[in-house]
């Protein structure tokens, strides 16, 4: 389970990898949130989600956008996320630590998630997500 | 230059029909020698793609700062017919109506004495960086004021003077907004966030006329050499951000059920006649509306604190203009031998209408409209003018800024935040940040150099050079 920035001039693109597809949605939202605010540990938050999508790769954008929205409106940053997907559907909890300005202030604000270079791919034991953030 | 790709004048440049499958018009872009150096293909392909969508007039389009971004590229502009043409978040960006507003103080460099107190009261003053929030407290009914009345709003809770919308492109509100298109999710995040810079790019920076290019149009826009201005660059926060992704959704779903094919699903558009297009407008024109909000309670604080500090009088702070460097907007361009309305998509790009184009003030009918383009921390920002060539070329439309040429992971490990601001304050330009990360991210070298993009557009004839501004302080977020 990692993710690791890929090269890109105005934006953020992102590599994560992941042994199932649900660690690699849990992966993806740790990796947005630790673009945006530095830090992203488990500190006792949990909010529930669920989205629905048409495809594997709309799904993720969806998922990546609510907890986008989530984070800012419950002041909570994500570290993870336990979730059980059923074809295009996502049940499942955000978990993390609430938001401070001392300790989160060391990343760039995420401003959407471009459909634009979005991948999901499967090879073997692996899932592989690429996505650029709008920063 | 790269292969395929035609020059056809000493600053033009066109992407024939072909470079992709689909094109149905060409593409054009400015350019020097200079910077064609650092263009992406990538940034290439998407000007191309743009030419795929239906109802294209003319050309798909982009400025010198032309860089790779997710759609169309940062620095296009399309025009699309009423008829057949469509609208595409994707042609806007996340942050609706990110734009930039000058005004000018009375104050030259001798009496910044007390600059660093300065800075630290304008930081004090104007929440900035990641998570920072608003000093208002909204009203369900108020937030809807600010996405139905833009500016006009804010004036009207005492946020400034009647005059200053007349100095904003659409005099700070555009006509068409629909609140009711705003989402409940984004409404939730844009109550919060009214009245604050946000972080990345955006900044209020403190800036010295460093020399005037155009005497006669630096009048009417009431600027001289060696006065202190105040640049706000900001956008419609996470409203617009969150419009802008419930619309890519809606809209995803629009251009199957029209038929649409397109080479990128982040240009999901719609017919500009269908309820999916025209409620995607409304919402869009709702949060442009809440971004010159947002920028005017800015420049009330920033008005605020000089007022204070310098003894000046509220209305000796006077806004210059104000444009929108994301947005789509119906507007009467010259198409073939007609005046055609059409849908002009800027994403990354300015308004720059010639002298006597509607929506002016009467003030700048002789000049053109003031062109605002913000450098980065330590390199000048510039004034230019609106001219009948871009009118003609561009659909009144020219460049918005610098445009990277360093991606952030490269600035993260070459440049180091304190030594930026070191370097930036041995120029003597004082840098206020909660993030020094932000600060390599931002800093001069990760941007092409902003004098030689307005020199594009200034020997193209898009625009015409007014003014050279020089950084003396920034806040970043």
């Amino acid at each position: 389970m990692t993710f690791r920035e890929l090269e890109h001039t105005a934006d953020v693109r992102i590599r994560v990898e992941a042994g199932s597809l649900e660690e690699l949605f849990s992966e993806a939202a740790r990796a947005l949130m630790t673009i945006m605010y530095g830090v992203a540990e488990v500190g006792g938050l949990e909010v529930p989600v669920e989205v629905s999508a048409h495809d594997r790769e709309s799904l993720m954008h969806t998922f990546l956008s609510e907890v986008l929205y989530i984070s800012e409106v419950r002041d909570i940053v994500v570290s993870g996320a336990r979730v059980t997907i059923t074809g295009n559907d996502l049940t499942g909890t955000l978990y993390g630590e609430p938001f401070s300005p001392e300790k989160h202030s060391s990343g760039m604000e995420v401003k959407g998630i471009s459909f634009s270079g979005l991948s999901v791919a499967h090879a073997h034991d692996s899932y592989t997500l690429e996505v650029i953030f709008d920063v | 230059m790269l292969e395929g790709i035609n020059r056809i004048g000493p600053f033009e440049w066109e992407v024939p029909v072909g470079f992709v499958p689909g094109m149905r018009v060409p593409g054009r872009f400015f350019l020097s020698d200079e910077l064609s150096q650092t263009l992406e293909r990538g940034a290439i392909t998407q000007l191309a793609n743009v030419a795929t969508m239906p109802g294209i007039i003319r050309n798909s389009l982009a400025m010198p700062d032309i860089h790779w971004g997710y759609g169309f590229p940062i620095g296009g502009v399309a025009a699309f017919g009423l008829d057949d043409g469509v609208i595409s978040p994707g042609g806007v960006g996340f942050d609706i109506n990110c734009g930039v507003r000058i005004l000018t103080t009375p104050l030259t460099r001798k009496d910044l004495q007390k600059k660093q107190e300065l800075i630290e009261n304008l930081f004090a003053a104007v929440p900035t960086g990641v998570g920072a929030k608003s000093t208002l407290r909204l009203a369900q009914k108020e937030l809807t004021g600010m996405l139905s009345q833009g500016a006009k709003w804010a004036v009207k809770q005492g946020y400034g003077i009647p005059d200053d919308v007349l100095f904003c492109e659409e005099q700070g509100a555009m006509e068409g907004a629909d609140p009711d298109a705003v989402s409940a999710k984004a409404r939730q995040r844009g109550m919060p966030q009214s009245g604050t810079l946000g972080s990345g790019n955006h900044f209020l920076e403190i800036q010295e006329v460093a020399e005037v290019y155009d005497p006669k149009a630096a009048e009417a826009f009431g600027l001289a050499a060696g006065q202190i201005c105040v640049m706000i660059h900001c956008g419609s926060r996470g409203l617009g951000h969150q419009v802008c992704t419930d619309y890519i959704q809606i809209l995803e779903g629009a251009t199957k059920k029209y038929g649409i094919t397109l080479p990128d699903r982040q240009l999901a558009c719609a017919p500009l006649q269908s309820p999916e297009g025209q409620k995607y407008f409304g919402a869009m024109a709702a949060s442009a509306n809440y971004a010159w909000a947002n920028r005017q309670v800015i420049m009330h604080m920033v008005r605020g604190v000089f007022a204070r500090m310098f003894g000046l009088a509220y209305e000796e702070l006077r806004l210059v203009y104000d444009v929108a460097h994301n947005v789509a907007k119906f507007e009467e361009h010259r198409v073939g031998g007609d005046r055609r309305r059409v849908c002009v998509h800027r994403k990354g790009a300015t308004r720059a209408f010639g002298p006597g184009a509607a929506d002016l003030p009467p003030a700048y009918l002789s000049t053109g409209q003031p062109v605002i383009i913000p450098g980065s921390m330590g390199t000048p920002s510039f004034l230019l003018r609106g001219t009948e060539a871009a009118m003609e070329k561009t659909f009144g439309s020219t460049c918005h800024g610098a445009g990277r040429v360093m991606s952030r992971t490269k600035a993260k490990h070459a440049l180091s935040g304190n030594v930026v601001r070191q370097t930036l304050a041995a120029e003597g330009i004082i840098v206020r940040a909660h993030n020094p990360g932000a600060l390599a991210d931002e800093a001069p070298q990760v941007y092409k150099p902003s004098g030689e993009v307005v020199r594009v557009v200034h020997e193209a004839g898009i625009s015409r050079l007014v003014a050279r501004l020089t950084p003396l302080g920034v806040i970043k977020g």
